[in-house]
């Protein structure tokens, strides 16, 4: 490791910060052990914009403005911004459906996996092992040639498309639109305050463009480069800030019973998480990192950020959403079905060598 | 013909005009009053009512349940909650109320298993905040149940009935610890 | 290079070995068939008629067969010959009420299988004393000088909880009342209701379970009649296994119990029948034996086997 590297610290800083608001955010008001997922705010967004009717999940989140926005505003500073993409656009938006089940039957997107497991909910150490597996496997798709085409400047300027999206979606979370539904109960009733909410949002979105910040990222390289990843070493920070607030704030309960938003069908935690894994090897980036990237400009990541989206709405109108009670029967068809999507993509889609 | 400078002019006009018209639209629409200001669709409003309708319903329909608790009628309000049951088959709160009398009555796996089967059906019963909300009673039989399963399940470990409740309490203390459901 | 020297051993011990290993395996393979072609014979106690409990059970015995592999087949036995006909060893199954499991284990060392669970309070239920709305009657002490309807007296939340319930009020049914009856015949738990809903009778010792099932079928109203008091909840039906029977088999048959869903079918009669629909059974629970405490110490207040007194 590069102790004198200033791009090493950021990412370190990224994921001390991610880690400690994480849990700040379900202290301030967000439910518990998820203060952070994306996976979840997509639903109640999704929720909030009518795409399902799940009367507890309706809630734009600021947050996951904040993360586009605050990217966008940290690209365009630093002249990262640029408008691109092209490459494999429908598989994109699969994707980010896909992304959406499998977190969905486990419950939390990565970022939640390690608030959780910094909580103490031992539930997630089976979907932990799926998502370093699918990443592994992923990592193994690439390298046996998946490709899913090159990605290009963009004269167009359909970069443009996703940040103006979520910046009218700010608009809309000021207006308040009758359209716009709110949940007075359940998950989605339980936020911060909107301003601390959006605030964290744009900090986090900020931090992680510039220091690429990703959770699977940090897996990825772990494998390419070992512990010299800076990546790697964010998600540890991420894991220590989180944890620390957890002891600090009492909310560490360590077991595998009565687990907020933690169901004990372990298996099928493994399989959501292992498909997330492997897809986010493939496109380059957890959903969080999705956010970012199309935040800065990557319509490819934008795309992966409307099947989350889309995705959302479906998990909980199509019942696949995991619960505490366990998995449903569409949930485990649903991790079956797209676990077999990208085997036969990994399979077919391959560059002849 | 149009030439490209013009015509990119001709667009740039069209786009200011298309702004000033939808500013205008916006700023009509939040600034008129009467009849036609209110077909503004609301969505939010309309959920809130239903929700009320849905809490007021419930009150009537197992008002007499109510009133026959208060008696100590227990036996007689399982008979109640038996005939409403047969016209709402599926209310959660018809489940509450029954496991809240099989709690009393000793019948302790039962009163999970009702807790349980309510608390799926609707979740508003383990929100802190909710017209509707048990988290006290659900709190309670958790507490309980945790003590007597346990101690059941230790000097039985292959005890079936033991497990599954269990497995139900544990479900019940999950959604009670929270959770984005 | 020298090889190192084999041990030679003796072809006599080898073939001894070999004999020995034979035996050993057919005695294994004989427990088995023997245990294959053994037909276990389960007793049911006749609720209310032989053809009814046929009906209701003979599905839940073929299930028995298929599932575990073994043989069963079910033998119908009236309450007041059970105890006789379990000691002659005609059956190593029982399915009784649990009064009856409560002498069984007490007397024969019958030992517990596995509970069944219908209605509200799953394996168990409660006995109820019970008036007419209109009757003017609210409290046990109205009941003196009133006539009473009991179900079978081996019923235990037909006959035992209340007679135990009218002691522990102060009231001795045997003084204190007009009288009190037992229909006669079968289906004497609907003729209770139905005696105290026509004027028969002042009040009805009614088991709590027939009134659930009466009042979702319709055939009563919740507001017909008032509740008096209500027992502590015993459990219901249940199935004991005689002690000599192999541990395995009983393993086999509560797990099969156990497992028993809705959706479970059985070849019955000629036709594949829904075993839990066909019992009117939601299915098995695992009681524990200290579970029919209850039941004990009602049975010894109101001096009923097996504690009576003479």
């Amino acid at each position: 490791m590069n102790w004198r590297d200033q791009h090493y610290w950021l990412v370190v800083i990224t994921g001390f910060l991610a880690g400690t608001l994480g849990v700040l955010l379900a202290v301030w008001g967000n439910p518990e052990n998820s203060g952070i997922c994306v996976s979840c705010f997509m639903e109640t967004s999704a929720g909030a914009l009518g795409l399902h009717n799940n009367e507890r999940m309706e809630y734009l989140r600021p947050e996951l403005l904040g993360f586009v926005l605050g990217a966008f505003v940290s690209a365009a500073l630093l002249r990262e911004f640029k408008s691109r993409g092209g490459s494999a656009p429908l598989a994109r938006v699969f994707a980010g459906v896909l992304l959406i089940v499998g977190c969905a039957v486990f419950i939390g997107c990565p970022i939640k996996l390690v608030l959780r497991l910094a909580a103490g909910d031992l539930t997630v150490l089976s979907g932990l092992f799926g998502l370093v597996i699918g990443v592994g496997l992923g990592l193994r798709g690439l390298a046996h040639g998946l490709h899913l085409g090159r990605t290009r400047q963009d004269p167009s300027g359909s970069g443009w498309l996703v940040p103006g999206l979520f910046l009218l979606l700010l608009v809309f979370y000021f207006v308040r639109p009758g359209f716009l539904l709110q949940s007075p109960y359940g998950g989605a009733a339980q936020h911060a305050p909107g301003w601390v909410a959006l605030a964290v949002g744009l900090l986090l979105g900020f931090l992680a463009q510039r220091s690429r910040f990703c959770i699977t990222g940090g897996v990825r390289d772990s494998f390419l480069f070992g512990l010299r990843a800076p990546l790697l070493w964010g998600v540890i920070a991420f894991v220590g800030g989180a944890l620390l607030v957890s002891l600090l704030t009492g909310r560490f309960q360590p077991g595998f019973y009565g687990q907020p938003g933690a169901h004990t069908d372990l298996l099928w935690s493994g399989l959501g998480m292992l498909l997330v894994g492997w897809i986010s090897a493939l496109i380059g980036g957890c959903p969080f990192r999705q956010l970012v990237k199309s935040g800065e400009g990557d319509s490819d990541a934008g795309l992966v950020v409307i099947g989350m989206l889309l995705g959302g709405g479906i998990v909980q109108s199509w019942g696949i959403a995991a619960t505490s009670s366990g998995v449903s029967l569409a949930g485990k068809v649903a991790v079956l079905a797209g676990l077999m999507l990208v085997v036969v993509a990994t399979l077919f889609l391959r560059e002849d060598a | 013909m149009l030439s490209r400078g013009l015509f990119d002019k001709l667009l740039w006009l069209a786009l200011l005009l298309l702004a000033a018209a939808l500013v205008v639209v916006v700023v009509r629409a939040t600034g008129s009053s009467g009849p036609s200001a209110n077909k503004v669709l609301d969505k939010a409003m309309e959920r809130a009512m239903t929700y009320q309708s849905r809490v007021a319903l419930i009150r009537e329909l197992y008002g007499p349940v109510e009133v026959l608790l208060q008696a100590g009628q227990d036996q007689s309000a399982l008979l109640k909650l038996a005939e409403i049951e047969k016209t709402y088959p599926g209310e959660a709160h018809g489940q509450m109320l029954k496991g809240s009398i099989q709690a009393r009555l000793g019948a302790i796996d039962e009163a999970v298993a009702s807790y349980a089967t309510g608390v799926k059906l609707r979740g508003d019963y383990v929100d802190k905040e909710n017209p509707l909300s048990w988290r006290v009673e659900i709190g309670r039989i958790v507490e309980t149940g945790l003590q007597t399963v346990s101690a059941r399940l230790a000097t039985n470990p292959d005890n079936r009935t033991a497990k599954a409740t269990m497995k139900q309490l544990y479900y019940l203390q999950s959604r009670l610890a929270g959770g984005c459901e | 290079m020298k090889s190192l020297p084999c041990p030679s051993f003796p072809r006599q011990h080898l073939l001894f070995a070999g004999i020995l290993l034979t035996v050993v395996l057919l005695f294994v393979a004989c427990k088995g068939e023997e245990q294959s072609n053994t037909v276990y014979r389960i007793g049911y106690m006749n609720c209310n008629t032989e053809s009814e409990t046929i009906a209701r059970f003979g599905p839940l015995t073929a299930y028995l067969s298929e599932k575990t592999g073994l043989k069963f087949e079910m033998v119908t036995v009236n309450t007041e010959d059970f105890e006789e006909r379990f000691n002659q060893g005609e059956f190593a199954f029982s399915h009784t009420n649990s009064l009856l499991y409560v002498i069984l284990k007490e007397r024969s060392g019958l030992k517990l299988l596995a509970s069944e669970k219908r209605g509200q309070f799953g394996a168990r239920s409660a006995g109820t004393i019970i008036a007419r709305k209109d009757s003017g009657i609210t409290t046990l002490a109205d009941l003196k000088g009133k006539r009473l309807v009991f179900g079978p007296f081996m019923a235990p939340t037909g006959f035992v909880a209340q007679y135990d319930l009218l002691l522990r009020a102060g009231i001795d049914p045997e003084k204190d009342l007009a009288y009190y009856a037992v229909p006669p015949g079968s289906y004497k738990h609907e003729k209770v209701l139905y005696g105290l809903l026509y004027g028969q009778y002042d009040a009805a010792a009614a088991p709590a379970l027939d009134l659930e099932v009466m009042t979702r079928e319709g055939k009563i109203a919740a507001d017909d009649f008032v509740v008096l008091a209500q027992s502590a909840i015993i459990p219901y039906c249940t199935f004991g296994v005689g002690s000599d029977v192999d541990a395995k088999v009983v393993a086999k048959v509560r797990k099969a119990l156990a497992e028993l869903t809705p959706a479970s079918t059985a070849e019955f009669d000629g036709e594949r029948v829904k075993v839990l629909k066909a019992a009117w059974v939601d299915g098995f629970e695992e009681l524990l034996d200290s579970d029919f405490d209850p039941l004990r110490e009602m049975a010894k207040r109101a001096k009923m086997p097996p504690y009576e007194e003479y």
